[in-house]
């Protein structure tokens, strides 16, 4: 007799999903499907025909918490496109506001939405009745990084200074120092968060599959270069970003508004642990001290260890972004204005790392500069796999440490508190991912279909 | 005195203006003491799925029959419903521009193996059931959404100024890129809340808020048809957030 458990929408995550994992009595996962039902809102297809100009204040909208990183991958496909770079300094302001984000959605992700089920908690109110250190100090970092995109972006949902060339204004010094101010300030606090991780007791662990995929670049600067790095079978290897669709082996799924991807047919892990593992020989920025700190082993096959991951970044941002704005205050901005552009008939690729993981935009442009097709590939659809994959091996785990127990009697018998654990168990699994499930929507067109 | 009961929804959107609400990181701790909350799925685990509300927030427009359903049964238990953010009051970004048919959209970005639920435009949440206000804005301002709160848990409809951004350019002294740059910019018939923002900025406002009240879309379109914009740009510069708002001018 098969047993069934389904959350159909699954609370404390962007946007809407769920799973269901599906075992037979002798313990055999037989389904463990990762669902999308977030509607279609066919951006891609809707921006077609737009000037090039317009083009990335419209998909910014895709997704509010990543939307820095969207813009930021926008502008820079359709400007690969036009073969316009711009200068230096506005491509670390460009770093820096992506840092912003990403320090805000760390601080987000890990006290409202993954910390308070490792104390059994339902949310970030019942969370701070134990521990509202943690929660004010979580509340102060992500203010933090809100400041920081609200001072270079102008707005820190769908930013709107950043456009094709660079800026269309440059922080002052005296926004920079509020900047740094701001960076400073909550140092202590990061290190409050990432010293929960260390005393909250973690949940089970569990032995995964270790394969990831990041950009390569040893501080998070994504201004020039790229090069996906994939760790896989203990080895890392590189691709470049140009040969991405070879990487994403595409299967529509017919429970998901998103698409799989797996390389070789293993599923990839994106996001914070990934980029920590596949940037890890560069040895710099005290990324081992920070992860050691942490407990956090490089590589892991635990996805929970996203969480950590997620915490030595959001310590080791903070210091980078510090450092980024003592650059930027020690030059001048290199042009007044921006740099001509003339459209032409090309195509730009692009990519960024979201605060969750890879994220690649693809544009194609006439001549006159309006967009004729857009791809993006966004990290929760590339994580989907993994998150299935990840559940089926969860659930066996689970299956097992219960029938091993001196009580159990033949075949697979569970409790009411059996279902509950399993239930909280896939839940922080699916959760330590910190699906962005408005972007996965957003998937790559097959190459057989174009 | 027992406290006012509030839900917090998304259906399709980027669920940015939910964010907002999380980001009044100095006011959220105190809100949340203020209020019972009984239904956020983004924040809570702790979700009362059926129980009365006496305020519903709803983010997002309504593209797919679960959109539809869940919003009707919100309507039912909700005293007074808020359309939140653009996409709830006017359709936002995903009803740019009726005239493409989502479905063959959908089967040329998915192909046809991919399940398509994009047989319907997006609605705005007036098209489907009654609202009983609107906090417009994309994202919505969080000055706006704290004031609006303050209204609403004391049962009062939040109230919001008509005219548009150019009167908040006039305020903040701005130059006017429509009139002395030439640039095509929607302040004229947006929804003015953000403070001109984008224009003090030097960027053309591009409408993200909304119309304002009776806006005078026909010469707005004149205006940028003078300045040289191709007629399709013109109608795409009125029409990406707000399709119904384009009214006639431009059809």
């Amino acid at each position: 007799m098969s047993r069934t458990l389904s959350v159909e929408h699954l609370a404390r995550v962007e946007g809407h999903g769920g799973f269901v994992v599906s075992y037979d009595e002798t313990g055999v996962v037989t389904q463990s499907d990762f669902e999308v039902f977030e509607g279609m809102r066919l951006l891609e297809g809707l921006i077609r025909g737009r000037a090039f100009a317009d083009v990335a204040p419209l998909v910014s909208r895709i997704c509010a918490i990543c939307s820095v990183a969207h813009t930021l991958a926008s502008l820079r496909a359709t400007e690969r496109a036009f073969g316009v770079t711009p200068d230096g300094y506005a491509a670390s302001v460009r770093d820096l506001l992506l840092l912003g984000e990403s320090i805000q959605s760390h601080a987000l992700h890990l006290v409202f939405l993954a910390l308070p089920d490792y104390v059994g908690s339902a949310d970030v109110v019942e969370f701070a009745q134990a521990h509202g250190d943690v929660v004010e100090a979580g509340l102060r970092v992500k203010k933090a990084g809100n400041t920081l995109q609200t001072l270079l972006g102008g707005r820190a949902i769908h930013p709107v200074t950043p456009c094709v060339g660079g800026f269309v204004a440059i922080p002052t010094p005296e926004t920079l120092l509020q900047v740094r101010a701001a960076l400073d300030g909550v140092r202590d606090d990061a290190q409050v968060i990432a010293g929960a991780l260390v005393a909250l007791p973690p949940p089970s662990a569990m032995q995964g599959t270790a394969s990831f995929a990041a950009l390569r670049t040893p501080d998070r600067r994504y201004g020039v270069g790229d090069t996906i790095g994939i760790w896989q079978a203990g080895r890392l290897r590189t691709v470049p970003l140009d040969e991405y669709r070879t990487l994403f082996d595409e299967t529509v799924v017919a429970h998901s508004h998103a698409k799989h991807s797996r390389i070789d047919g293993q599923s990839l892990m994106v996001g914070a642990l990934a980029r920590l593992v596949v940037n890890r020989d560069w040895q710099v920025d005290g990324v081992s001290d920070a992860a050691a700190a942490l407990g956090l082993p490089l590589p892991s096959s635990d996805p929970l260890d996203n969480n950590r991951a997620q915490a030595v970044e959001l310590v080791l941002d903070l210091e980078r972004a510090s450092t980024l704005v003592d650059e930027l205050l020690d030059r001048e901005p290199e042009g007044a204005s921006l740099p001509v552009i003339e459209p032409r008939a090309a195509t730009g690729i692009a990519a960024v790392e979201a605060p969750r993981g890879i994220l690649v935009h693809e544009y194609e442009y006439d001549a006159g500069g309006r967009i004729v097709r857009a791809n993006v590939v966004t990290p929760t659809a590339v994580n989907a796999a993994s998150i299935e994959d990840h559940l089926r091996l969860a659930t066996e785990q689970e299956l097992a440490d219960v029938a091993r127990r001196p009580t159990a009697s033949a075949g697979v018998h569970r409790s009411r508190s059996d279902d509950r654990r399993l239930r909280q168990r896939l839940e922080m699994l699916v959760r330590a991912y910190d699906p962005c499930i408005s972007c996965s929507v957003h998937v790559l067109q097959r190459s057989d279909e174009r | 005195m027992t406290k006012p009961t509030l839900g917090v929804f998304g259906l399709t959107g980027c669920a940015g203006d939910q964010l907002v609400l999380l980001d009044c990181e100095d006011e959220l701790l105190t809100l949340l003491d203020l209020v019972d909350t009984r239904d956020f799925l983004m924040a809570s685990s702790n979700g009362d799925e059926y129980c009365p509300l006496d305020v519903a927030l709803v983010e997002g427009a309504v593209v797919t029959d679960r959109d539809e359903a869940h919003l009707r049964r919100i309507r039912d238990r909700a005293g007074l419903l808020v359309a939140l953010g653009t996409c709830a009051v006017w359709g936002g970004i995903a009803a740019m521009d009726r005239r493409f048919d989502r479905a063959a959209l959908a089967r040329e970005i998915y192909g046809a193996a991919g399940r398509t639920n994009g047989r319907r435009t997006a609605l705005a949440l007036h098209e489907v059931v009654e609202v009983d206000a609107s906090i417009t804005g994309c994202p919505v301002e969080a000055a706006q959404l704290l004031e609006a709160l303050a209204h609403l848990l004391r049962g009062n409809p939040p109230v919001f100024p008509g005219y548009p951004v150019c009167t908040e350019c006039r305020i903040r002294e701005c130059g006017c890129l429509l009139l002395e740059d030439g640039k095509a910019c929607c302040g004229i018939i947006t929804a003015a809340g953000c403070g001109a923002r984008c224009p003090a900025l030097g960027v053309p406002c591009i409408g993200c808020r909304g119309p304002a009240a009776d806006p005078n879309t026909e010469s707005a379109f004149r205006r940028y048809r003078e300045l040289g914009l191709a007629e399709r740009d013109a109608v795409a510069v009125l029409r990406t957030f707000a399709p119904e708002a384009a009214g006639e001018g431009g059809a």
